[in-house]
Formats: structure tokens, C-alpha cells, sequence
């Protein structure tokens, strides 16, 4: 659990972070949002003591960050930051190992550890553990800063905007593989970004922040549906809630279960169970239907979602 | 390497060795290629190609050089290789002309009459050297060939300047006569030159940890060490002299270290004051600009100033910084030889000697050894300074 307590940083005369109040609970993602210059990521690093604090308390599982070794508190923190930082003198492989090598791990141990990230963040040891950053593409060198975060298993992660240099699909990849590893590693995360679509996806919960404070500290649904104020309002776009709504709630929410699951006939279309409301909605209007199957994991039908109940129940 | 590859770079005609061949065709026909001289002082009188080596040495060097030009227009799989033969195996041989030529002309009767190369020779040699570039730099060819290369031209020469057939030229006669000499002002030209280098690498590490660590110096100190840079080089042989001189005065202890007002003292001295100006500025440059996002990242992930410093800062410096080393290196080559002015010892000695002398030929037993430690430092330095850059080349 990662609390701010009165925080304030000034850097001169000028307030960056203005007396900001902060609980993040232990296995949650929370999203602190907002436009460049609001504090965001000043915030994040005032959390890993790479910037001190001017005023007020941080404390990590009730600790005072102040009182420990700074190096020792990092540690126990996976940092990623936009643009990878991998070091170009090092291989993927010793990239990832840097924290348990800081750690002086044994080397089994880091060999095996390695391995194994590179096997969850969906790369080929085989094939990339030797290569030097700067041969990877955009979206497997983040992949690596990615795991190079998670390699020591810290307790918490923090991300100051990782996908932000990334194009528009590689991003919605990383993303998704993010809500997969969390469901896995429940890390305590902050994760720092402007893109409002990215927070919604991605977190438990929002703060969205403006002129070094915090405006609104809630969940994604509450956030679209009540707006603390104007500047949030916009934020989410005013127009858009509703199909942002949809893509917050799975399908399976809304579906009508068959009693019994059935095997489809081959070649049969339909959604997951996991697809969002707003996926639903686009396949029902581009193929004109008024009900579409819903599969599970395994492939069985296990119910319906209808055109009507979407309308009426959805956002 | 273009010779297997399917690119059609190796079909265009090679304007640059063309061209070089042309002109050392002229040159080697237009110049004298030797001189005999009666004795050390006396001027010689020179022979032209033929004249030297005789109509069948003459065809030889012609009918090569003309090869080279030929095959470097035409179209030919596999024509850079040939050239290298060609061309390496002439520079290998080139020893061989003069052998023919003292042969020819030298007096049988006349113990004091020696031979010595002309400028036909030496233009032959050094466009002969830049075809070999070209050629390797055609082929894309690996450091470690090319070191072998210049070992295998580099032992022939050895080889031939040992044999009695030169015995008459008058750069070996000038060394036959001084061997011991000879050792002794390889040894301190080496020990002064490096051990300049090693002692302002040093001093240079530490000045810009210095300046890194506290800002306010980086002005003073870069200030300092480009002023040390712009004073003359015979000026700062000469001025530390006196205070030199004065400092051993006031404390004899000093004496016994063998430190005096001239010879090795000031002059490694001032060795050291030239080279800390690239040797500072590369260090510091190197080290400050490693990209920020790295050293955020590094600190992020929990590494101290210490690991920060050893496992990314110093590692992405360290080409840049040999670098620096390198330059510095070449430039007190050069400068030790002034030193010899002021009783330092080295190549120089030979080269002032000579001069006073007016024997070109003991300048030459100086000066060449000088270039060629030079242009082995480089090589050197140039091979370290790329086995340690920190990445490959992107895919």
C-alpha cells in the first residue's frame, strides 16, 4: 500500500505538486491522468525518491519513505518509463538481470528468472536474450523494460507513460498483455498517463490530476459517470461516455446464459465472454443482427446478448 | 563484402585507384627514384626509372601499375581481390627496386659511396599505400586482415633492409652506425611519449570527475588546460628551464631523483601540459553525455552513483575517451621529438643532429621511425577504441 499524505513538491517558486492526498491499496493499478505539466509524473517520482518531496508524508506499507536507504527502497520497486532506458551495452538478457544481479542473485537463479519473464511478456529467449536493444522493435524493447521492472518481483510498479512512444497498435497489444500480467503478478501499480482511453483500460482506479492537484480519486465507471467537475468532464469527452461505458463491462454481464453450454456448429461467429459491451454493440450493427452468440474460453456457447438489453441496460 | 555480393558497386569502374595509378605511372617516370652519393655530405647525382633499374625493371613497375589501372576498369568478379595481390605484393617488393639499383650504379671501389631513395620512390610508395586502402576499403575487409597485411609488407621491408643488398643505402648505413643509439632513442622516445599519455590520462580522469561532481569548475579548468594548449611547443621546453633549474636549486634532494632544468623533466612536463586539453575535454564530454533517460532508468531500478558510474556512464565513455587517448598519443609522438631540443633524448636527436649536419639522411633515420610509431598508435588505438564500442551495429 503506497499512501501521500499533504504532499508538496515546489521546484523554485513554482508548485508542481499542490498538497495532494493519495492512498493506492495493495494489488491495485491507479492511473494518475492528466495533461503534461499537471504533476503526474512528478508525483510518480517522488514516490521511487527519485525526487524528494517538499512537504507532507509518503509511506510505503506504512513505512516513511524517508527513513530508508533510498537504493534499498528502489529496489523493491520495478521502474518503466517511456522509451525503454534499456542500456544499449547490454543484451536483453543482462538488461532484464539487472536488478537481481543488483541483488547478487545467484546465477542460476538469474538465468532461470530471465527465462522465465521473457516467456511471460511474450518474447523468445532463444531468439532474443543475446540481441542489444537497439535491434528489437519499439514494442518488444518495451516488452523488455517491462520485464526488466518485474525481474527482482517487487512489490509495486511504477510506469511513467511506458506506451506513449509506441503506435497506436503495438500500444493496444502492450495493454492488453498488461491486464493479462497483472491478473497473474497483482502488483501494486501506478501508472502514469495522458491518454484518458489508456486510464480507463487499464485501471482500478483513477486520479485524474490539474495544476499539481488531484481532482478526482474513483473508479473508471464512476469517473465517466459522474465527473467531479468541467475539467473531467472534457477529459472524457462529454459525447463519448457512453461507448465508453460499454467498453469498461465484459460481455458476459449482460448475456443471457443458456442452461447448458452448447457445442456450436463449426464455422459459427460470435463474441467472448470477456469482449466489451462496446464490441457487442459494433458486431450487432455491422452485421445487422439483433442477438449475437457468446463463446467461452473453451469454444461452448453459453449464451446470447441481445440488441435490445445492450440499448437499454448498457452504458 | 561487395565481392559476394550480388550489389553492382563492383562493376562500376574504380575511378580512385585509376587515378592513383596514373599518377604514380607519371610520377615514377617523371622523378628520380634514387640518388648516388660519393660520400655522406657530398649532393648526389639522381637516375630516373630506367636509368636505375634498367628497361626490364622499368617494364615491370610499368606493365604493374597499369595492370591495376586497367583492372580497376574493368568488369571483373573478384577484381578487388586481384588488386590486393597486386598491389601488396608490389609494396612487399618495393625493397627490390633499390636492391637492383645500388646493384647497377653503386662504385665498386668507393667504400664511402652509398645510395639513397629519391622522391620517385617515395611518391611510388605512399600512392602504392593509398591504392592498398582503397582496395580494403572496397572489400569491407576485417581489422585483423588488414593487420596482417601490413605485418606481412612490414616483414618483407625488415627483411630486405637486413640483407647486404641495401647494406649501401644510406638510411642503414646511418643506423649501422649508431645501432646502440638507435635502441636507446626508440626506448625514450617510447617511455616519454607514454608516459606523458598515461600521466595526463590520469590527471585528465580526474579533472573532469571534478568538474563533473562540481559545475562551478568546468570553466576554469577547460579554461586552464586550453590555455596550456596555445602556448608555442618550443616556447614551454624553454621556459621551464629556468624554474626547473631554480626548484632543484632550492631543494638538492630533487637532484638525486634525477630531475633537472633540461632534458626529461621539462620536457615530459610540457608533454603532459599539451595532451591534457584533448584528453580532459574528451573524457568530460564523454561521460556527461550519456543520455539522461539511461541514467534516470539506472537510478530508478535501484543502482547507486557507484554502479551508476562503472556499469553505464564509464562504458558508454569509454570510446569516446580512448579516443581522446589516441589523439593525445599521436600528438606527443610528434611533440617528443621537439623535445630533443632540450636534451630529452629520442627520435628527435637524430633529427636535430641531421639537421646540423646537413645530413638529410640521419633526419630521415629520425623522422621515419617517428611517422611510423605514429601511424602505428593510431592503428592501434583506432582497432581498440571499435572493439570496444559498447553495441553492434543496428539490424
Amino acid at each position: 500500500m503506497i499512501e501521500l499524505k499533504h504532499v508538496t513538491r515546489r521546484f523554485g517558486s513554482t508548485v508542481a505538486v499542490d498538497n495532494i492526498n493519495l492512498t493506492i491499496e495493495t494489488g491495485e493499478v491507479c492511473v494518475l491522468v492528466g495533461s503534461s505539466g499537471c504533476g503526474k509524473s512528478t508525483t510518480l517520482r517522488m514516490i521511487n525518491r527519485l525526487l524528494p518531496h517538499s512537504e507532507g508524508e509518503i509511506l510505503v506499507d506504512g513505512e516513511d519513505i524517508t527513513t530508508m536507504n533510498p537504493e534499498q527502497l528502489r529496489l523493491n520497486m520495478g521502474y518503466v518509463i517511456q522509451g525503454t532506458g534499456l542500456f544499449p551495452h547490454w543484451t536483453v538478457a543482462r538488461n532484464i538481470a539487472m536488478v537481481p544481479q543488483l541483488l547478487k542473485w545467484p546465477r542460476e537463479r538469474i538465468d532461470a528468472r530471465v527465462h522465465e519473464l521473457m516467456t511471460l511478456l511474450d518474447l523468445d529467449p532463444a531468439a532474443h536474450a543475446n540481441k542489444y536493444p537497439q535491434q528489437l522493435s519499439g514494442g518488444q524493447a518495451q516488452r523488455v523494460g517491462v520485464a526488466r521492472a518485474l525481474a527482482a518481483d517487487p512489490n509495486i510498479l511504477l510506469m511513467d507513460e511506458p506506451f506513449g512512444a509506441l503506435d497506436a497498435i503495438t500500444r493496444e497489444n502492450l495493454q492488453l498483455e498488461m491486464l493479462r500480467i497483472q491478473k497473474q503478478v497483482r502488483k501494486t501499480t501506478v501508472f502514469v498517463t495522458h491518454d484518458i482511453d489508456e486510464a480507463l483500460k487499464l485501471a482500478t482506479r483513477i486520479a485524474v490530476m490539474d495544476q499539481g492537484r488531484i481532482i478526482q480519486h474513483d473508479t473508471p465507471e464512476n469517473i465517466l459517470r459522474r465527473p467531479a467537475s468541467e475539467f473531467v468532464e472534457n477529459l472524457v469527452g462529454k459525447q463519448d461516455r457512453g461507448l465508453k461505458l460499454m467498453s469498461l463491462r465484459p460481455v458476459r454481464e449482460l448475456m443471457q446464459a443458456h442452461p447448458e453450454p452448447k457445442i456450436p456448429e463449426s464455422g459459427a461467429e460470435g463474441l467472448k465472454e470477456e469482449d466489451s459491451l462496446r464490441l457487442a454493440l459494433s458486431v450487432m450493427l455491422w452485421q445487422d443482427a439483433q442477438q449475437v452468440p457468446v463463446f467461452n474460453a473453451r469454444g461452448e456457447e453459453t449464451g446470447v446478448i441481445t440488441r435490445e438489453r445492450l440499448i437499454q441496460e448498457g452504458a | 563484402m561487395s565481392v559476394t555480393g550480388p550489389d553492382a558497386s563492383h562493376v562500376v569502374p574504380n575511378r580512385v585507384i585509376s587515378a592513383l595509378g596514373l599518377l604514380a605511372l607519371a610520377l615514377v617516370w617523371l622523378l628520380d627514384v634514387g640518388t648516388i652519393q660519393p660520400n655522406r655530405i657530398v649532393p648526389g647525382t639522381g637516375h630516373g626509372l630506367v636509368s636505375a633499374v634498367g628497361w626490364g625493371g622499368a617494364a615491370l613497375v610499368t606493365a604493374m601499375l597499369a595492370g591495376s589501372i586497367l583492372l580497376a576498369f574493368l568488369k571483373v568478379r573478384g577484381r578487388y581481390l586481384i588488386l590486393l595481390a597486386l598491389v601488396g605484393l608490389s609494396l612487399a617488393l618495393l625493397p627490390l627496386l633499390l636492391d637492383v639499383f645500388a646493384a647497377r650504379h653503386l662504385p665498386e671501389d668507393a667504400p664511402y659511396a652509398r645510395s639513397s631513395i629519391a622522391a620517385g620512390f617515395w611518391c611510388l610508395l605512399f600512392l602504392l599505400s593509398l591504392m592498398l586502402i582503397e582496395i580494403l576499403g572496397q572489400l569491407g575487409s576485417r581489422r585483423e586482415i588488414q593487420l596482417l597485411l601490413l605485418v606481412v609488407i612490414g616483414g618483407s621491408w625488415l627483411m630486405f633492409l637486413q640483407s647486404d643488398g641495401l647494406e649501401s643505402l644510406s638510411l642503414v648505413r646511418e643506423f649501422n652506425a649508431r645501432p646502440a643509439k638507435f635502441e636507446q632513442a626508440f626506448w625514450t622516445h617510447l617511455a616519454l611519449a607514454f608516459g606523458a599519455v598515461a600521466i595526463s590520462a590520469a590527471l585528465a580522469f580526474g579533472l573532469a570527475l571534478k568538474m563533473m561532481r562540481s559545475p562551478g569548475w568546468q570553466r576554469p579548468i577547460l579554461g586552464f588546460v586550453s590555455f596550456l594548449q596555445t602556448i608555442p611547443s618550443l616556447a614551454v621546453f624553454g621556459l621551464l628551464i629556468a624554474p626547473l633549474s631554480a626548484l632543484v636549486a632550492a631543494f638538492p634532494a630533487l637532484e638525486a631523483l634525477g630531475i633537472r632544468g633540461i632534458g626529461w623533466t621539462p620536457a615530459l612536463l610540457a608533454l603532459v601540459a599539451y595532451s591534457l586539453l584533448p584528453m580532459v575535454r574528451n573524457t568530460f564530454v564523454a561521460l556527461t553525455e550519456v543520455p539522461e533517460n539511461l541514467a534516470d532508468a539506472g537510478r530508478g531500478m535501484g543502482m547507486n552513483e557507484r554502479q551508476l558510474f562503472f556499469q553505464l556512464k564509464l562504458p558508454l565513455a569509454l570510446p569516446v575517451i580512448i579516443e581522446g587517448v589516441r589523439i593525445t598519443t599521436i600528438q606527443a609522438i610528434g611533440l617528443t621529438a621537439v623535445a630533443a631540443l632540450i636534451g630529452a633524448g629520442g627520435f628527435g636527436s637524430f633529427i636535430f643532429q641531421g639537421l646540423g649536419q646537413a645530413a638529410m639522411d640521419l633526419v630521415l633515420l629520425g623522422a621515419l621511425p617517428t611517422i611510423a610509431l605514429a601511424l602505428l598508435a593510431d592503428a592501434v588505438f583506432t582497432m581498440l577504441a571499435a572493439s570496444l564500442k559498447p553495441t553492434p551495429a543496428t539490424a
